[in-house]
């Protein structure tokens, strides 16, 4: 049984997307580009798929080993894709959760956070180092239960085109029931946002309810408009210093480190660790000291 | 052959975005050099500011005593605490190159202001 990769067939609809957005932006959408950040984003998503098509091999032989040790067989059909959709995007919400909480994780990840901007090609803008960083063990539940590697990958693709087209300003409020059920621009906005309250906020792929179920939704706020990018945002378009900085900055504090657990902390503590601005400090700090003209809460 | 159309497409969305006009390469005054230094920087509190002459840097203290620089990329603005970076003056101007790989040095004209920020920042006019 061979699957499609549904990501491939979408890459000519990525780019009509993405010039349609441009266009809305020109007459009045809310939004934003910059040629060279997108030349970025996009340089970094060729890559992705470049390192997908070298590592991604290992990665399948895995999910077929781990398949041959499942607990149950279960058939190719409707509800089986349904199932697994709705499994992977749990176990998409957990992956992303770490991605952000644990540097190991977050050195892969943090590339699509980079960009300061918020449109369709930052969507694109994907990790070249997903392999390195394990990401894909996120996965492997799925494929001892007994989801066939093939339709566990499609349904990741699928996951995958949605998160592209959550990826922009030019869409504000969805109708409740949608925002209330599914991840959608606005609630993607806030997880793209440096403001301390959207900080580590909002991890859902394709369902919000995994966010609302396990306490890491914050709905947008009008008021508060999103500062996208990280923490420290990067000085420079170079796509392989997108992405490597972070593992650069593990590497120089593993060997700056004085202690098994400064050591240990550099790699598996939370982003901004060492110098004390993690997302929960930084949100902490703005509660009792926010900036000035606002009250403190 | 995907990978070559998907390369042309890349080329393609960064051309298009370039014709269309979104390349800007905007200008700071000193309410918004505070407010970057102010939004980029947990606790950071903007007093003093020194805007570069052509509105395309600056330098922010903050009632702790920190400067922050505020610098372009692209059409947004990155912001460093300057802890450790290398300064020189000259000409009324600074140069400033952060500790940290990859950050450009950045130069600022600031005119009568330079050995003022010079000494703030513990470099020799």
């Amino acid at each position: 049984m061979t699957f499609p990769d549904p990501v491939q067939y979408a890459i000519p609809l990525f780019i009509i997307a993405m010039v349609i957005e441009m266009i809305a932006i020109r007459r009045g959408a809310r939004g934003a580009y910059d040629w060279r950040d997108t030349g970025t984003s996009l340089a970094m998503g060729l890559g992705n798929t470049l390192a997908g098509a070298a590592l991604g091999g290992a990665v399948v032989a895995l999910a077929f080993q781990l398949w041959d040790w499942r607990l149950f067989t279960l058939p190719l059909t409707w509800w089986s894709l349904a199932l697994c959709f709705v499994l992977d995007d749990l176990a998409y919400y957990w992956f992303h959760r770490s991605a952000h909480r644990v540097r190991w994780f977050w050195a892969s990840h943090v590339i699509h956070h980079s960009s300061q901007h918020y449109n369709l090609s930052t969507a694109l803008r994907q990790t070249w180092t997903g392999f390195f960083s394990l990401s894909f063990l996120f996965r492997c539940p799925l494929f001892l239960l007994g989801f066939h590697p093939g339709l566990v990958f499609f349904c990741g693709g699928l996951n995958l085109i949605y998160q592209f087209f959550i990826h922009t300003e030019s869409v504000g409020r969805l109708p409740r029931w949608v925002e209330a059920v599914m991840n959608t621009p606005s609630h993607h906005r806030v997880h793209h946002g440096t403001n301390p309250a959207y900080l580590d906020r909002n991890y859902a792929g394709v369902f919000i309810v995994w966010d609302r179920m396990f306490g890491t939704f914050v709905a947008e706020d009008a008021a508060e408009p999103a500062r996208y990018g990280i923490v420290r945002n990067l000085a420079s378009f170079n796509p392989l210093w997108v992405a490597v900085h972070e593992w650069v900055g593990i590497a120089r504090d593993l060997m700056a480190a004085r202690s098994l657990r400064a050591a240990w902390m550099a790699m598996a503590g939370p982003p901004g660790w060492k110098t004390g601005e993690t997302s929960d400090v930084i949100r902490a700090r703005a509660l009792v000291m926010p900036p000035a003209g606002q009250p403190a809460e | 052959m995907v990978f070559i159309l998907s390369a042309l497409g890349v080329l393609l969305v960064m051309g298009l975005a370039r014709v269309m006009g979104f390349a800007a390469d905007p200008v700071l005054d000193e309410a918004q050099a505070r407010r970057r230094a102010a939004d980029a920087l947990a606790g950071f509190r903007p007093q003093a500011c020194a805007l570069a002459g052509d509105g395309r840097a600056a330098l922010v203290q903050g009632d702790d005593g920190a400067i922050a620089l505020v610098r372009p990329l692209g059409d947004r603005w990155v912001v460093r605490r300057l802890d450790g970076a290398a300064v020189s003056a000259g000409d009324g101007a600074l140069l400033i190159r952060p500790a940290e790989p990859m950050f450009p040095p950045t130069r600022l004209a600031l005119g009568a202001a330079a050995a003022d920020w010079a000494r703030r920042l513990g470099a020799g006019a």
